[in-house]
């Protein structure tokens, strides 16, 4: 479903992926339109970070992926690795990185064996750094940050690939409130520039702030809409069991758990 | 006519002179060592490095002790070896010592590592290791021929009587007797197929390890219980653990004190294939005599 | 031509600085251990009128010394790249089983071509080199094998050492059937530089450069891989390729290495977290501060194995972990900066 009518960044056409022989996604049909910011959002175990996972290519499948048309199986790597960029949970070992290095490692899909950062490599990390409000500390090493300014820093990775469509696993993990503002900033101007934005989400208030939402449950796409549209919120509400309320406020749709209430059955 | 004589007396000259080279080449020491190996020496060496214990005193039992710059630390028989300046063990010789000691040969053992790297300095290598009675024998005429020694067969002779001698002085009650004879608490044995092994043999004497086992098998303590020997052969640092092993202290040779322990000067004896294996011979039968029921 | 801005300038001037240090104690190092042995330095004194005393600083100490160095450059280049690639501080070729494969790999050449492991023949020496690196790939592929991928530290570790132990008593039993090279192959197991020649250097200066060259080439696939495997793959990094070139390299360098001087333990463990402790950079210039370290470790403690006992020699292994493990152990009871490794 493409709510917008506008080009399809990313597509998967029947996909199904199992984890160590256990089934996860069972048959996935999605059209993301470029230009959006899409959340991806459902109750723990539906396969959000599995189906990310397979939208990037990092994961065996059945089924097809295409990114802007092309199959994403039959891409060569770094071109792939050119036209999206994706961001993991977190599992860096590399403690001795500086914030500088790490960053320029997401100019690796641009630049040719052996050679050394070009002048577009080093202005590209400039900017990411910048637009992560990192760059006064470039020259700190990861191991002695804290949580939110090293998710801040492999954030700044990501955008450094400076793709087409970025691809974002629980990218608010650490991080406090004014980042959490400035990463919705920074989302928001990516999309207006044409970039695709698909984010896996626990922050449901954070995610209906975005143009869609897709919905995960059990392996499956529930329901995929605007986040403003009524539906699409009600969807919510029933894949959360009812434990969601949500609101209006002011300019913003916000979620409320809500308290008192007896268990589901 | 000129021309041919003169032909003539070039081929002869030619002749001549290689006839002469080859002379000399001939009399030029050559010795084949147990690596298959043929040195060539211009002369008989006079500055000699041993690293091995037995062929040092196989050395010394040819009366060219005196040749001698230098020996490994385990060598210690004769006495007047332990002077001479020590260049590390078998394992881990010390290559500089050895060679700021200039010798004109270096005897060592055949599965040494020394060999090739002595050889790549320009030392000359003589690898020999006996390790059978025939083994002493040819490694005595080698020496013999090495060392410029013409007698060396008349010295290996009387080691050999030495070892018959020991063999007719054992008492007929001593003979057919069976023999285990542990080389160290592991526990390692020496079988029919090894030197010592074939020593006991000469002597008349059987070894419960067969010579299919190999030379020196680490066997299963079980294996003697049910073997049960006449008599047994240790040296003095495993004696004291041997009733504590399980089922030994049942053995008819422990209970009988039919056990011949050896101090560690006469295990060196014993364990090295040489000159002394004559003494050695004698050490056995004089307890073999004793302790035999 | 504009200058790019903002390398950061600090930790590329400490870099130099290291590296230019570690050079510098390297050469220093080199001529005090020439001038060490069992003949002290008498030997250097008489150099010019004794024959015998320059045979033995040119042919003996001289490729010893310089063969301590390259070996000890040999196994940090195989720590660096180990513990790069398994993304393991704890990795080292010795705990990754290749050291065990590499000694199975010289038992079995020695008992199928009846030579000794410290030939001065180029053809042998190849052979047994050729034999020990094939053993440490061996081994180094089953240790990957048994712990089903890199992605599990402590199975990896596991399978390492299981590894380890199990070719190792292969190699033993290999030695009690064929008698015949168990004294060559104790040898060998000492650990010691004393048979090296100038052929054996230049075999490993060979093996150096190599693994060097191709370490260093592939160095960002390391700093990729620090950011987990998913992140390498999405970054268009081909991994199956590079890890097994990176694996050649590993096995090569160990391989070499413990061809020529046998076990030397800890060299390939301890270097690394050295460099670490004092500067944190890129694999690339990671990667050429470990060898260097490791090769300077290795110097010294070569140099005071031959001279503290002098005329006799103390295992160089011994004096390996009593520097690298005294200097890990300094660092360890002082108070830790936040976030480093130490």
């Amino acid at each position: 479903m493409n709510p917008r009518g506008t080009p399809v960044a990313l597509a998967a056409r029947g996909v199904t992926a199992s984890l160590d022989g256990a089934p996860v996604l069972l048959g996935i049909d999605l059209e993301l339109a470029a230009g959006c910011w899409t959340s991806i959002v459902g109750p723990n175990g539906a396969g959000k970070s599995t189906l990310l996972k397979v939208l990037a290519n990092l994961l065996p499948h059945e089924g097809q992926v295409t990114l802007a048309g092309q199959p994403i199986a039959e891409m060569p790597a770094r071109m792939r690795a050119r036209k999206l960029s994706w961001l993991g949970q977190y599992e860096t070992s590399g403690v001795d990185l500086t914030v500088y290095d790490v960053t320029m490692l997401g100019r690796l899909p641009h630049q040719s064996w052996l050679a050394t950062a070009s002048a577009l490599d080093v202005a590209a990390v400039e900017r990411a750094l910048r637009a992560t409000q990192a760059w006064d500390w470039r020259a700190r090493a990861l191991g002695q940050l804290s949580g939110g300014e090293r998710q801040r820093v492999l954030l700044a990775r990501a955008l450094a690939v400076e793709a087409e469509v970025l691809l974002m696993d629980e990218p608010l993990a650490n991080l406090d409130p004014p980042h959490q503002a400035d990463w919705l900033a920074l989302v928001r101007g990516l999309a207006a520039r044409g970039k695709t934005v698909v984010s896996v989400l626990h922050e449901i208030s954070m995610a209906l702030q975005g143009d869609t939402i897709v919905i995960m449950a059990q392996g499956r796409v529930q329901y995929h809409g605007a986040a403003a549209a009524a539906a699409t919120q009600r969807a919510l509400e029933q894949v959360f069991d009812q434990r969601i309320t949500i609101l209006a406020l002011g300019a913003y749709w916000v979620a409320v758990p809500n308290q008192g209430q007896a268990t589901s059955a | 006519m000129i021309g041919r004589l003169r032909w003539r007396s070039i081929l002869r000259g030619m002749l001549l002179t290689w006839l002469l080279v080859a002379g000399m080449e001939a009399r030029a020491l050559q010795v084949v060592d147990d690596r298959g190996v043929t040195v060539v020496f211009a002369q008989s060496p006079q500055r000699i490095l041993t690293v091995l214990p037995s062929l040092t005193e196989m050395v010394c039992a040819l009366g060219q002790c005196q040749r001698l710059v230098g020996t490994d630390r385990y060598s210690n028989y004769p006495e007047s070896v332990r002077r001479l300046p020590k260049v590390g063990g078998g394992l881990d010789p010390n290559v500089e010592a050895i060679i700021a000691l200039k010798p004109d040969a270096v005897l060592l053992a055949t599965s040494s590592p020394l060999a090739a790297r002595l050889q790549s300095l320009g030392i000359r290598v003589v690898a020999l290791e006996p390790k059978t009675h025939a083994d002493v024998q040819r490694v005595f005429d080698v020496l013999g021929q090495l060392l410029g020694v013409t007698d060396a067969r008349r010295v290996w002779q009387e080691i050999d009587a030495g070892v018959e001698a020991a063999a007719r002085s054992l008492p007929q009650r001593a003979r057919n007797l069976s023999v285990y004879f542990e080389v160290n608490d592991a526990p390692y044995a020496a079988g029919e197929a090894s030197f010592i092994g074939e020593t006991l043999a000469r002597l008349g004497v059987r070894n419960i390890v067969p010579a299919v086992l190999g030379p020196f098998p680490r066997i299963n303590p079980e294996y003697v219980v049910r073997a049960n020997p006449d008599l047994i052969m240790v040296g003095d640092s495993g004696y004291a653990d041997l009733a504590r092993r399980p089922g030994w202290n049942n053995l008819a040779a422990l209970k009988a004190g039919r056990v011949c322990v050896f101090s560690p000067e006469q295990s060196d004896v014993m364990v090295r294939p040489g000159p002394r294996m004559a003494d050695a011979a004698r050490l056995m039968a004089h307890c073999l005599a004793n302790k035999a029921p | 031509m504009k200058r790019p801005p903002v390398q950061p300038d600090p930790p590329a001037r400490r870099v130099g600085t290291v590296a230019a240090a570690l050079l510098l104690a390297s050469v220093v190092f080199l001529c005090l251990a020439i001038a060490v042995g069992s003949t002290g330095f008498e030997s250097i004194l008489m150099l010019r009128q004794d024959p015998v005393a320059w045979q033995i600083v040119v042919d003996i100490r001289a490729p010893r010394s310089l063969g301590a160095w390259l070996a000890g450059a040999l196994l940090g280049l195989a720590g660096a790249v180990a513990q790069g690639l398994f993304r393991n501080p704890l990795a080292d070729p010795y705990l990754l089983g290749s050291a065990s494969g590499a000694s199975l790999g010289v038992a079995v050449a020695l008992v199928a071509s009846g030579a000794t492991p410290f030939a001065g023949e180029w053809l042998v020496q190849l052979g047994l080199t050729g034999a020990a690196f094939v053993g440490a790939v061996a081994a180094v592929l089953l240790t990957l094998l048994l712990a089903r991928g890199v992605g599990h530290s402590l199975r990896l570790l596991l399978a390492g050492v299981v590894v380890g132990v199990v070719l190792g008593a292969l190699g033993q039993l290999i030695m009690m059937l064929r008698p015949d090279v168990m004294l060559s192959m104790q040898a060998f197991s000492l650990g010691s530089t004393g048979f090296v020649g100038w052929s054996a250097c230049a075999l490993m200066a060979g093996a150096w450069i190599a693994g060097a060259l191709v370490a260093w080439a592939l160095a960002s696939v390391l700093d990729g891989l620090s950011l987990g495997e998913a992140t390498a793959i999405s970054l268009g990094l081909p991994l199956p390729q590079l890890r097994a070139a990176l694996i050649v390299v590993l096995a090569l360098a160990t391989g070499t290495a413990v061809a020529q001087t046998g076990l030397i333990a800890f060299v390939g463990l301890a270097a690394p977290h050295l460099v670490r402790s004092i500067v944190k950079t890129r694999h690339q210039n990671f990667i050429l501060l470990s060898s260097l370290m490791g090769a300077l470790l290795l110097l010294v403690a070569d140099g005071l194995a031959r001279s503290l006992v002098a005329p006799q020699e103390l295992p160089v292994g011994v004096l390996t972990a009593v520097l690298g493990g005294g200097y890990l152990l300094w660092l360890l009871q002082r108070p830790g900066t936040r976030g480093g490794l130490l």
